[in-house]
C-alpha cells in the first residue's frame, strides 16, 4: 500500500525529516504500507541519503520504496493512487482528501503565525474525519490509525450556497 | 478662518451620518416576476484555498441564471485564472448537454486588478501599492458603467461575491463608494473560509460591518453575536 505525504506550496521541515524517519517508515511497514510518496514543497531534504531519477529522487529504507519531489501542478492523481494520506493541515487540501474518501493524517504547521489550521485539524479530528497529530507523535499516530473507525466526510452539498444566493437576488424558490 | 472650519466641519459631520446611513444591511432586491430572469455576478478569486473554495461556492450556481459571470483575480495569479476556465468549460459542458441556458454558455470575463499588498511586501510602500489597486477597482465598480455602451442605471454587476484575502477590501471599498454617492452598487456577500473555525479572519472583520451578508462556516465564528449568519458548510 501507498502513502502519500504533501506539504502544499509552501515548506514544512520538520514534516517531510518525520515521514522519512526511521520510526515513521517502521510504524508504516507495520501497518502495510512499503511506497512512500513525499511532495516536499520548499522543504530542506539535504541530508537524505536520496539519488536522482527521472521520476524524482529515490531512496529505500526497510525495504519500503521512497520518492521525493517539489511540486506537480495537481496532486489529484497522487491522492488518487494513495491508500494513505499525510498531509500539513491547508484547509484546500483536507477538502480534496475527504471528498476522495481517502484516510488523512494532518500534522499543522506550529510555525505559522495565526494558526488557525490547527483549529481545523482540531475541529474535524473531534468530528471523527482525520486524525490531527504532531510531527514527534507522527510514528504513533500511524500505528494507532484505524481506517475504518474514521467517519465519511459528507459529499459537496451546492444546494446551500445556491438557495443563499437565489433568495438574497431575490429569485423566488 | 472661521468659514472654512465651519464648512469642513459641515461637509465631515455630513460625510458621517451618509456613511453611517449605508452601513446598515441594505434590503434584499425586490422578488424577480419572471423565474428566467438574469442576474450578473462577479466573485473574487483570491488564490490559493481562497480561489478553491469561492470556485466550489460558484460550481454550485446555476449559470444561465447567473449570467454573465465576472472573476476578478489579482495580478500573478494564473493558476486562479486557469481554475476559472476550467470551470466555465465544465459548465458549458453540463448546460449544453440539458440544452437549457445554451445562450448563457461562455458569457463570462476575468478582471485583473493590482494587488494591493504583495506577500512580505515593505509597510511602507503599501499604501502606494493599495492606493493603485483601490484607484483600478473604482474604475471598473463606480466610473465604467458610465461609460458607453452602458447606461449608469445598472451597476456593473448586480452581485459581488468574496471570501478574502486583502485585495478584496479595495473592492469592496469600490462598491462602498457607490453607495456612498448613492449610484447603483452590487450587492455585497462575503463568505467566510471553511477554515475559519473559531475565529474571523482579518479581511472578514473588516468587512462585517461593510457588506449586506456576512456568511460563515462554522457557527463558534458567531459567538460574539454580532452580525453573520451560519448556513453549515457552503465548500
Amino acid at each position: 500500500m501507498r502513502v502519500f505525504v504533501t506539504v502544499g506550496s509552501t515548506k514544512f521541515d520538520a514534516l517531510v525529516q518525520a515521514a522519512l524517519s526511521p520510526s515513521v517508515i517502521i510504524a508504516l511497514k507495520q501497518k502495510g504500507y512499503t511506497e512512500v510518496v513525499v511532495q516536499c514543497g520548499n522543504s530542506q531534504i539535504d541530508g537524505f541519503d536520496l539519488v536522482v531519477t527521472p521520476a524524482g529522487w529515490r531512496s529505500e529504507q526497510e525495504g519500503t520504496k521512497i520518492t521525493v519531489w517539489r511540486f506537480k501542478p495537481t496532486l489529484e492523481e497522487d491522492f488518487n493512487e494513495a491508500d494513505l494520506i499525510i498531509s500539513h493541515a491547508g484547509s484546500g487540501t483536507i477538502l480534496d482528501v475527504l471528498r476522495k474518501g481517502k484516510p488523512l493524517i494532518v500534522i499543522p504547521n506550529p510555525t505559522l503565525a495565526d494558526n488557525h489550521q490547527e483549529e481545523l485539524a482540531h475541529a474535524l479530528s473531534s468530528l471523527g474525519h482525520l486524525k490531527a497529530s504532531t510531527t514527534s507523535a507522527l510514528a504513533e499516530a500511524i500505528v494507532n490509525l484505524d481506517v475504518s473507525s474514521l467517519s465519511p466526510f459528507p459529499a459537496f452539498d451546492g444546494s446551500r450556497f445556491r438557495q443563499l444566493l437565489d433568495e438574497e437576488m431575490g429569485f423566488a424558490p | 478662518m472661521l468659514l472654512p472650519a465651519t464648512v469642513l466641519l459641515l461637509v465631515l459631520a455630513v460625510a458621517t451620518l451618509r456613511i453611517y446611513s449605508i452601513l446598515s444591511p441594505r434590503k434584499r432586491p425586490p422578488a424577480r416576476s419572471r423565474q428566467a430572469e438574469t442576474c450578473s455576478l462577479a466573485v473574487f478569486l483570491g488564490s490559493g484555498g481562497h480561489s478553491s473554495e469561492a470556485l466550489s461556492l460558484m460550481a454550485s450556481l446555476d449559470f444561465s441564471r447567473y449570467t454573465p459571470r465576472t472573476y476578478i483575480v489579482s495580478d500573478g495569479d494564473p493558476l486562479s485564472v486557469e481554475k476559472a476556465t476550467a470551470l466555465e468549460l465544465l459548465k458549458a459542458r453540463t448546460l449544453s448537454e440539458t440544452l437549457r441556458g445554451a445562450d448563457s454558455v461562455g458569457e463570462y470575463s476575468i478582471l485583473i486588478i493590482p494587488r494591493a499588498r504583495r506577500v512580505h511586501q515593505n509597510l511602507l510602500t503599501t499604501p502606494l501599492t493599495a492606493l493603485r489597486s483601490l484607484l483600478v477597482s473604482i474604475y471598473h465598480i463606480t466610473v465604467s458603467p458610465f461609460l458607453p455602451p452602458f447606461g449608469s442605471r445598472t451597476p456593473v454587476f448586480e452581485v459581488l461575491i468574496f471570501n478574502g484575502p486583502g485585495t478584496c477590501f479595495v473592492l469592496c471599498l469600490a462598491a462602498f463608494l457607490n453607495r456612498f454617492l448613492g449610484l447603483p452598487s452590487p450587492r455585497m456577500i462575503y463568505i467566510e473560509s471553511f477554515a475559519r473555525v473559531k475565529s474571523l479572519s482579518l479581511t472578514g472583520k473588516l468587512l462585517r460591518p461593510i457588506v449586506d451578508s456576512f456568511v460563515v462556516q462554522w457557527p463558534d465564528v458567531l459567538a460574539d453575536g454580532r452580525r453573520g449568519a451560519y448556513y453549515g458548510w457552503l465548500v
